[in-house]
């Protein structure tokens, strides 16, 4: 009897099943006012461009049209990774930064190509090398009414700075404290000036004010850090609704909102009335729930499918300078790459044109040396190292690297010269190409895949031989990434935290440590211009490409662009 | 009495979860890469002892006995600690993504058993006929077709041609559900969200049919063959001289039987269903459990690790005995 009854609930459970998924998506009446904004140009020449590469996909392609779910007025961001928390002062992750900026805003901004605008600040002086003030625009409302002023600046930067600050789960300290190291001290001078105080000259300091953003303090006093995590409220654009860190983030228009750093973009509340970030790690979940119009912007677009959705009707790709520029680093202490020349040849036998071309749709830049080609410092005279074999030739035989038998491939000490390349399943692609390149030019060489926390330890022990990885970049400043990979290892110590090839010349490592502090922007210029000339001359590295950012939204997505540090500034944005 | 044998059965998998326990902890310190070298990332600026000052503050300083000590000591008072990455106790993260992993792991068992249980019979009733074949044809793909893959597919027939169910996610933003258990289903039955329901059912259809494919496939090899055998036993051929038709004979007096190893096999997939879920759980954006803890192992984020794999434990070790409770309804000759 109870195997019948069993059978019974399982039919009715499956016809229901069967009925729902058959069921056609209710289209919802959405009945608001929305502000349009004026209609922003989209960047042709990708499209263009992109119609020539690809013949074969384009016919699996154009069946699949994103369809928009009619009258829908909420913006829906695919996220590509999982933020790590809603508290502007308690995470060291790019995504939550992406998602916090529109709930908060900080003192100064950054836009991709024209750098640091105030935000908050209404002005910031140099007073002298080591204080800067900034005065505060006045009227600007947190999410609950009360205004924002000095008061909140200062508890912002001294739950950052101050050793544990932050009392949930457990007391401990900011994690962003390093970001902003050389700030020692915050001070208010009346209700709308604050004084930074530095421990040294510190040059990039407006660049990493940026990445803090301000927090309330009356608010955060009274419900604690666990509470503000909870219902997180900043300044920003959007209001927290509900949502939960690895799902969806649901936030909502701020009507009173001040408007936004006036040197950017249209001012006032934001244009959509909703806006939600959805957490979407897989790149192919990604693309398809853009394919299927349930979400409208999507980042971090993976090259292979760049192409199947620049064709797609009704999709719009976009791209942004990236801030990941990638090399292969080369032990040299390690022979025969201990030779400058080995290291050079070998610079010119990567066709990185032909990377570029074939391998990321053109959307990339080959490395002109030690710096991506957007930072504010990279030396403009440096041209990447040309793709030249007869050259890498030359230089090899005077290394005594030769085909002294005419097979094809050198020689070194005797016996083909052979060498492992160590990358990242995250680089496969390209680390692939290059390997290739280089068994094409005659190098035994192979590839081996690691996951990164594994091989650094390897790395830095020197046991390896070549190393394809890339080395954020998003300050658009030398430092943070200049004493990181090229100055030499001082253990313990940012410098050469991120220095992979055993690189190591006292003249760099002064220059890059007089660069830390060099306030005159032209002494600044030439100190980093000596020290990138030394690296592209001795390169420890082959110095590759820098991928642009590449982010794909539904054409019903108006005034977006993608951002270098993976920003998704959803203030501007309107919909269709 | 039965109630007695599954309490001393829960009370003897606590050295079974203690042992665990220890496991994890030193497999996740013996696995190389440094918890605070992750979070510090790739750009941006370092400070000078911060580094240090993570690595003490995460007690990652400590001899690894201490280390041990202070972590069996905290798990004594019910306190799985806080995540590295997450500045949140490892307990309210899982409590958080469980409801999700839970109602997947119900929905593909669902879905599994559902395909499972029709052809399994029918293709024992109807051995070596086309049926039989095409279905243990099936169910041979259902069980070589990896997930991820089922997964992308089904995403890009239902979700992306035809617009009928949703890619990725739980439910809809503007479903309004008020969430009391966790389980979206059942939470909007409670509240009575007709549009809620609806909303999380399409959701969690696609992500158990990709992962309660491989279920039935397996269940229903399972349930054909132990059917065979007992449609061959005398007492099935009595029923049949008695007189019974071929459907009581198959549905009340065949099935019963072949249930017993069916139900050993459904046990076990249950683990792994709760357990082995990551991957579906990545492709369809579903905010369980697995994914956390993938997120997990790459920052190497050791107290999230370990009290998610105690979890897991857990569930194995419950799976299991309620099969065994199961079993002595289905066969009063067995005791626990």
């Amino acid at each position: 009897m109870r195997t019948y009854r069993l059978l019974l609930i399982a039919i009715l459970l499956g016809v229901t099943l069967t009925l729902s998924a058959c069921a056609t998506p209710t289209p919802q009446v959405v009945k608001e006012t929305v502000v349009v904004k004026e209609t922003v140009v989209v960047k042709e020449e990708v499209q263009v461009e992109v119609t020539k590469v690809v013949e074969k996909e384009v016919e699996k392609v154009v069946e699949v049209t994103a369809t928009p779910v009619p009258g829908r007025q909420t913006l829906i961001v695919g996220l590509a990774g999982i933020p790590d928390s809603f508290d502007p002062a308690d995470h060291r992750s790019r995504l939550s930064e992406t998602v916090l900026r529109n709930m908060f805003d900080g003192l100064v901004t950054r836009d991709t190509t024209s750098g640091v605008h105030l935000e908050l600040a209404e002005s910031a002086t140099l007073v002298d090398p080591t204080t800067y003030e900034f005065k505060l625009r006045q009227g600007v409302k947190f999410h609950d009414g009360s205004e924002m002023t000095a008061d909140d600046v200062v508890f912002t930067f001294n739950r950052i700075i101050q050793e544990n600050m932050i009392e949930y789960p457990d007391p401990h300290t900011s994690p962003r404290k390093g970001l902003i190291a050389p700030l020692a001290s915050v001070e208010k001078v009346d209700d709308y000036t604050v004084r930074f105080i530095l421990s040294a000259p510190w040059p990039p300091a407006m660049q990493m004010f940026v990445h803090q953003q301000i927090v309330p303090k009356a608010y955060l006093e009274s419900v604690g850090t666990q509470g503000f995590v909870a219902h997180p409220i900043g300044v920003g654009p959007f209001k927290f609704v509900e949502g939960q860190l690895d799902d969806q983030i649901v936030m909502e228009r701020f009507a009173d909102y001040w408007g936004g750093a006036p040197d950017l973009g249209p001012s006032g509340p934001a244009c959509v009335s909703t806006a939600i970030f959805r957490v979407i790690p897989e790149a192919s979940t990604r693309v398809a729930a853009l394919l299927a119009g349930e979400v409208d912007i999507i980042q971090a677009v993976p090259p292979d499918l760049v192409d199947v959705l620049a064709q797609t009707p009704g999709i719009v790709v976009k791209t942004a300078a990236g801030t990941q520029p990638k090399w292969m680093e080369l032990n040299v202490n390690q022979a025969p790459l201990d030779n400058k020349l080995v290291r050079q040849a070998l610079n010119h036998l990567i066709d990185k044109e032909l990377i570029i071309e074939h391998l990321y749709g053109g959307r990339a830049a080959a490395l002109p040396g030690a710096l991506s080609p957007f930072n504010n410092f990279a030396d403009p005279s440096l041209q990447p190292y040309p793709y030249n074999p007869e050259r890498a030739a030359e230089l090899l035989a005077e290394a005594g690297i030769a085909d002294s038998d005419g097979d094809g491939k050198y020689e070194w000490n005797g016996a083909p010269w052979a060498f492992v390349v160590d990358s990242l399943e995250e680089h496969r692609a390209l680390a692939e190409a290059v390997v290739a390149q280089l068994q094409e030019a005659g190098i035994d060489a192979q590839l081996r895949l690691w996951e990164y926390s594994v091989v650094k330890p390897l790395l830095q022990a020197g046991e390896r031989s070549a190393y394809l990885d890339d080395w954020g970049d998003s300050a658009f400043d030398p430092v943070g990434h200049m004493e990181a990979k090229w100055h030499g290892v001082e253990a313990g110590s940012p410098y050469g935290r991120g220095n992979f090839s055993g690189y190591n010349n006292a003249r760099v490592n002064e220059l890059i440590k007089a660069g830390e502090t060099e306030t005159d922007v032209d002494a600044r210029h030439a100190l980093y211009n000596e020290a990138q000339a030394l690296i592209y001359d001795e390169a420890p590295a082959v110095f590759l490409i820098l991928p642009e950012e590449v982010e794909a939204s539904s054409a019903r997505v108006q005034n977006w662009e993608p951002a270098s540090d993976s920003r998704v500034n959803l203030h501007d944005v309107c919909l269709q | 009495m039965r109630l007695v044998k599954v309490i001393e059965r829960l009370l003897a998998a606590i050295p079974i979860m203690l042992g665990v326990a220890v496991i994890v902890f030193v497999f996740m310190r013996m696995t190389p890469g440094d918890p605070v070298d992750i979070m510090m990332g790739q750009g941006g600026t370092v400070s000078e002892g911060e580094v240090e000052r993570l690595r003490s503050e995460f007690n990652l300083d400590k001899p690894i006995h201490v280390q041990l000590g202070l972590f069996l000591s905290d798990l004594a008072r019910g306190d799985l600690g806080n995540s590295f990455t997450k500045q949140q106790p490892v307990a309210s993260l899982i409590g958080e993504r469980l409801p999700a992993t839970i109602e997947l792991a119900f929905g593909s068992l669902f879905i599994g058993l559902l395909i499972a249980f029709p052809i399994g019979i029918l293709s024992a009733v109807k051995q070596n006929s086309l049926l039989d074949r095409l279905s243990m044809g099936a169910a041979f793909l259902g069980i070589s077709m990896p997930s991820f893959w089922l997964g992308i597919i089904l995403i890009l027939i239902f979700s992306v041609k035809l617009h009928w169910l949703p890619v990725q996610g739980r439910i809809d933003y503007d479903a309004g559900l008020q969430t009391v258990t966790g389980l979206y289903m059942l939470d909007s039955i409670l509240t009575g969200n007709g549009p809620a329901l609806i909303s999380s059912l399409k959701h969690l259809i696609l992500p158990s049919i990709a992962l309660g494919s491989a279920v039935a496939a397996i269940v229903a090899r399972v349930l054909r063959s132990s059917l065979l055998e007992i449609l061959r036993s005398d007492y099935v051929k009595l029923a049949r001289a008695k007189g019974a038709g071929e459907t009581t004979v198959v549905m009340k007096h065949a099935v019963r039987n072949a249930l017993i190893p069916t139900v050993t096999v459904v046990g076990l997939q249950v683990g792994v269903l709760l357990g082995g879920n990551m991957i579906v759980e990545t492709v369809f954006s579903w905010p369980g459990l697995g994914r956390l803890v993938v997120e997990a192992i790459f920052n190497r984020d050791f107290p999230l690790v370990q009290g998610a794999v105690m979890v897991y434990a857990f569930i194995f070790v419950a799976a299991n005995l309620v099969v065994d409770v199961l079993y002595t309804y289905l066969n009063p000759k067995i005791e626990m």
